[in-house]
């Protein structure tokens, strides 16, 4: 007897659970009262930086000084990051501006239809719109509308070497030809160094020697093609030629031989550069003010230099195209209850004296034009004027692919381009493996 | 419900009910959900579409589903083959008595204490090729610049060897307590018959520990299906693909690749499997049948 | 043989420690010299990474470069401290406190009952449940998260501490269920029987003989749900939002990418993050080992 009420209780315990549930499930969603709304509270969402945050707080604080709907900064880690925004967008709990990439990792959310189209608020704020470096904004737009602002500065992928170690092996200049930069690679490893800093456990280090050589050899055009997903774009020559001349390199022994083991945020390639250990490095301009934070000694001396990433003979591409971080963006997203007060928001903040002058404080080169005398400050004046004018006269300014690209096609590129990197893979079975 | 007067005032299923439910809820429910996503393509935004089994058809064209079973049963065979072997004998050793062992058993413990982030982080310090104990040790052992997080051959030992330092305490621990809890009768009467400590290991502490090494096997088999935190921090499954085990590929495919149809199909495979070993393990050695292995002392 | 019934040691007062009085009389305690050699390497292994863990803490960045990975620190420095506590790092442990002690009290009031009704239930459904709590141990949490995320959202739970305490509580049902299970089968029949003849309801003989004789299990439970609940991840971090809810670990993810270039500060973090359970465990030792083995019986 026991037994049969004990079951019959369970079984309608059990429905009783599911029942509630499915109401749950039905009852509420986006249009459920949003407690945020009612108090006329907004968020902004970013990544974690040390130096970018405050000047954010700033100016958010400056807006809220004369604002109903106020806002609140909140930041998180670089992976949890595009994890939460994904699972937030679209419900009750998403920001009403966000930071993003641009490219295709902003398009994901736009054909979802949760991003706003700030065309119109830009058309109606010409002075506002003419300020921004037209090649950097051209990477907030999807399909033609822009969804994105820069809000960051911009940060081109250059080369960088340590001048002492490369005279010690005999070189005077940074090589500005690829031949020129095998070359050196012989006489450094010949004075016992490495020549080139790679952290290959972080393959995003290894993309930047791609796309620079797909760039180099059959300009950006190739890329575009990839990004169209157009039959054939990946086994392109261009792209053949890439992987082959980086394999070149690593059987050359350029990156010397535990770079996969080597890391990027855990100071890995900073440390033997700075440490006099390695000549050269392909990273973002953020390495400077990244390099001030933990070797500020060597950062400030001359024996940090930066240059562009070599020709390729025979190649098509311009010398003077660049890869990199544009900058990054805010958005808006489609369903935010404070939709208008955001774009005043962004449309007083992001292109005005002082938040310019904040970035440029922290080391960053603003995606802004006509600032030719002003980047010429601060400790790395001649550093800035030459990222500035390297971004003004780029004929092309691509973003880095892993930012372009789908979500699915980036996680697969990295993975195979770090195998080609370990030399597991060659460049026939790096195309067939990427689909085309 | 008041006293019935048969077979001693066994409880209800009701008292099981509230826990059942709870965990019905949270962990089972969803699970279900898991396996309807399975059906649908979804990138975590906007509403899932069904899409059949189109999911399911890509078990059979992914071309890193057969490293990631294989380096998964791998690591579950070798770190239960590993862990046991350690854990077994320094158990059944820290069970003795003193000072000695009792400083040993109190360092042993540390690591138990710390999350995998911490345990990860740390170890990712220490591996550093250039910096970390890597570069001191590694010319010892033949590897001259230090390279084991970076080698494809040698990464995932090197995870087999950090899951190891974290879990080894914990089983450690099972099997001292469990052996300081054999009674000392049937040492002495050994003993008196003649047998050696050799003898008395292999025909009494191995058998009264029967209970005990099916737990500690069940939770390590399980556990090695699916845990994979430290992997995702220390090598995010590189280098390439080298230690890119089952529940991490599901993990990338969903949240990086962000294809939740597909990492869904993965998740159910790992249930599946996870759930068969489990009850097999504990059908095959009667655990299930709530007996008591003192009875008949 | 005698009749003499084993009481599973409740405190770590069982037949190990009536040994303890008469040291000579194990064999296997006194030379051995395989275990002894393979409990020193491992002790080794242990020591070394720990104790890399705290130099590297008490060092500058710069030195840390500089200096060799197992070199004894010259100039202490508790700068990285001070800069891990400056960051925020009270507030994530009072929401891991919190959560911890919420997980606790939730898996005990729900398994123990649970435990107590599959060991001595005759019924059908609860043995079918003792199966499928066993299945439970092989759900991959993290394959629930997005389903999770929905409900918790759904109940208006999402950015607070109980969407934290809920989905860790359910996952830690089945181990403590398995370990209760294990520590309540040793209670002889006999003894129910016994309180059955008096006339005992199942309720009172539950909370007057089964909880009382499962102390050791119920000490073992309330330990590793407490590790687990501290040391969780994956469902803070995707049910988490402000840093005012942020636990221990994201804390430490946050350090991570905050002094990613300090690693210094990095260990300074982990060494912080881990302090709390090593006073614990130091002050109570016996007790923590006696109850994380008893409970599971042989």
């Amino acid at each position: 007897m026991t037994g049969t009420i004990g079951r019959r209780v369970a079984s309608v315990a059990a429905v009783t659970v599911v029942g509630l549930t499915l109401a749950a499930c039905g009852s509420s969603g986006p249009s459920a009262t949003n407690s945020k709304a009612a108090s006329g509270a907004g968020s902004v969402w970013v990544l974690t930086d040390a130096s970018l945050n405050p000047v954010q707080q700033t100016s958010i604080d400056a807006f809220n000084k004369g604002a109903t709907a106020k806002f609140t900064l909140s930041n998180y880690g670089n992976d949890p990051y595009k994890q939460k925004l994904q699972t937030a967008i679209g419900s009750p709990n998403q920001p009403d501006i966000f930071y993003n990439w641009g490219g295709g990792n902003l398009a994901q959310y736009v054909d979802a239809g949760q991003v706003a189209d700030l065309t119109a608020t830009l058309n109606a704020n010409p002075g506002f719109r003419a300020k921004f470096i037209p090649s950097v904004l051209d990477v907030g737009k999807i399909h033609g509308k822009v969804y994105g602002l820069p809000m960051q500065g911009v940060q081109p992928v250059m080369m960088f070497a340590n001048a002492d170690v490369l005279k010690k092996a005999g070189i005077d200049t940074m090589a500005i030809t690829w031949d020129g930069l095998l070359a050196d690679v012989g006489k450094l490893k010949a004075a016992g160094v490495t020549p080139i800093a790679l952290a290959g456990s972080q393959s995003w280090t290894e993309l930047m020697w791609m796309e620079y050589l797909v760039d180099r050899i059959g300009g950006p055009e190739k890329f575009q093609a990839i990004v169209a997903g157009k039959a054939g774009a990946w086994s392109d020559p261009a792209v053949v030629g890439a992987l082959t001349k980086v394999q070149d390199l690593v059987s050359a022994g350029a990156f010397g031989s535990n770079y996969s083991a080597v890391g990027y945020d855990n100071q890995g390639t900073q440390a033997l550069i700075a440490g006099d250990k390695a000549g050269y490095e392909l990273m973002g301009s953020w390495e400077v003010s990244s390099l001030n934070g933990s070797f500020p000694a060597f950062a400030k001396s001359a024996a940090l230099e930066w240059g562009k990433f070599p020709t390729v003979a025979g190649g098509t591409g311009d010398p003077a195209s660049l890869v990199g971080n544009p900058s990054n963006y805010y958005s808006v997203t489609q369903k935010s209850p404070n939709k208008a007060a955001a774009m005043k928001y962004l449309v007083d903040t992001l292109t005005s004296d002082t938040y310019a002058q904040g970035l440029m404080g922290i080391g960053q080169v603003p995606a802004i034009t006509g600032l030719e005398k002003k980047v010429k400050t601060g400790t790395f004046a001649g550093f800035n004027a030459f990222t500035y004018a390297l971004v003004g006269t780029a004929p092309s300014f691509t973003q880095s692919w892993d930012q372009a690209l789908t979500a699915a096609t980036s996680e697969k590129l990295l993975t195979n381009l770090q195998k080609i990197f370990l030399k597991e893979m060659t460049p026939r079975q790096f195309v067939a493996a990427m689909g085309s | 419900m008041g006293p019935r007067p048969h077979a001693g005032g066994r409880p209800s299923s009701l008292w099981a009910v509230p826990a059942i439910s709870f965990f019905a809820l949270f962990a089972l429910f969803p699970m279900a959900v898991v396996v309807y996503l399975s059906f649908t393509k979804w990138s975590g935004i906007g509403a899932p579409v069904w899409s059949g089994t189109a999911n399911w058809a890509k078990l059979t064209t992914d071309p890193q589903l057969s490293q990631s079973v294989r380096l998964s049963v791998l690591l579950t065979v070798v770190s239960w083959l590993l862990q046991t072997a350690i854990c077994l004998p320094l158990g059944v050793y820290l069970a003795g008595h003193g000072r000695a062992r009792a400083l040993l058993a109190a360092v042993f413990f540390v690591p138990l204490l710390m999350s995998s982030a911490a345990i990860a982080i740390l170890w990712a310090g220490l591996l550093d090729p250039n910096f970390g104990l890597a570069s001191v040790l590694g010319p010892l052992v033949g590897v001259k610049d230090g390279n084991f997080i970076g080698d494809p051959q040698l990464a995932f030992w090197v995870i087999v060897t950090v899951v190891a330092w974290q879990f080894v305490p914990f089983h450690v621990l099972l099997y001292q307590g469990a052996t300081r809890q054999i009674p000392v009768q049937l040492y002495e009467a050994a003993r008196i018959d003649g047998a050696g400590r050799l003898r008395q290991f292999t025909s009494i502490t191995l058998p009264q520990l029967r209970h005990t090494i099916i737990t500690s096997s069940v939770l390590m088999l399980v556990g090695s299906l699916t845990y994979f935190d430290i992997v995702l921090i220390l090598t995010g499954g590189g280098p390439g693909t080298a230690t890119r085990i089952l529940p991490l590929h599901m993990y990338l495919e969903g949240f990086r690749a962000f294809d939740m149809g597909y990492a869904s199909v993965l998740a159910v495979l790992l249930l599946v499997v996870g759930t068969a070993l489990s009850l097999v393990v504990t059908r095959v050695t009667g655990f299930n049948r709530m007996e008591s292995q003192k009875e008949g002392l | 043989m005698s009749t003499t019934i084993t009481r599973p040691p409740a405190s770590g007062h069982g037949p190990g420690s009536a040994r303890r009085g008469r040291p000579g009389r194990l064999a296997r305690g006194r030379f051995n010299l395989v275990g002894g050699l393979s409990a020193t390497v491992w002790f080794v292994i242990v020591s070394v990474p720990l104790y890399f863990l705290v130099t590297t803490s008490l060092r500058t960045s710069s030195q840390y470069l500089l200096a060799g990975p197992l070199s004894i620190p010259k100039n202490l420095s508790f700068a990285n401290y001070r800069l891990v506590a400056d960051s925020n790092f009270g507030v994530y442990f009072w929401n891991t406190l919190l959560v911890t002690v919420g997980c606790v009290a939730i898996v005990l009031v729900l398994a123990l009952p649970a435990a107590y009704a599959m060991v001595r239930s005759q019924s059908k459904f609860v043995r079918r449940s003792f199966s499928l709590v066993l299945a439970g141990l092989a759900i991959p949490a993290q394959a629930t998260i997005i389903p999770v995320y929905l409900m918790i959202t759904k109940l208006h739970l999402y950015d607070t501490l109980i969407a934290i305490i809920l989905p860790t509580a359910a996952f830690a049902i089945p181990l403590a269920v398995l370990v209760l299970t294990s520590s309540l089968r040793d209670v002889p029949n006999e003894l129910y029987e016994a309180m059955s003849i008096d006339g005992a309801s199942p309720f009172r003989t539950f909370l007057t003989l089964a909880v009382p004789l499962s102390r050791g299990g119920i000490t073992t439970v309330g330990i590793f749900t407490a590790m687990g609940a501290w040391n969780g991840f994956l469902f803070p971090l995707v049910l988490t939002q402000s840093s005012s809810r942020r636990v221990l670990t994201l804390g430490l993810w946050t350090f991570q990418s905050q002094f990613g270039v300090n690693v210094p500060a990095i260990c300074a973090a982990v060494t912080l993050s881990l302090l709390p359970l090593l006073i614990l465990y130091l002050v109570g030792r016996r007790q923590l080992l006696a109850g994380l083995t008893a409970g599971f019986g042989r």
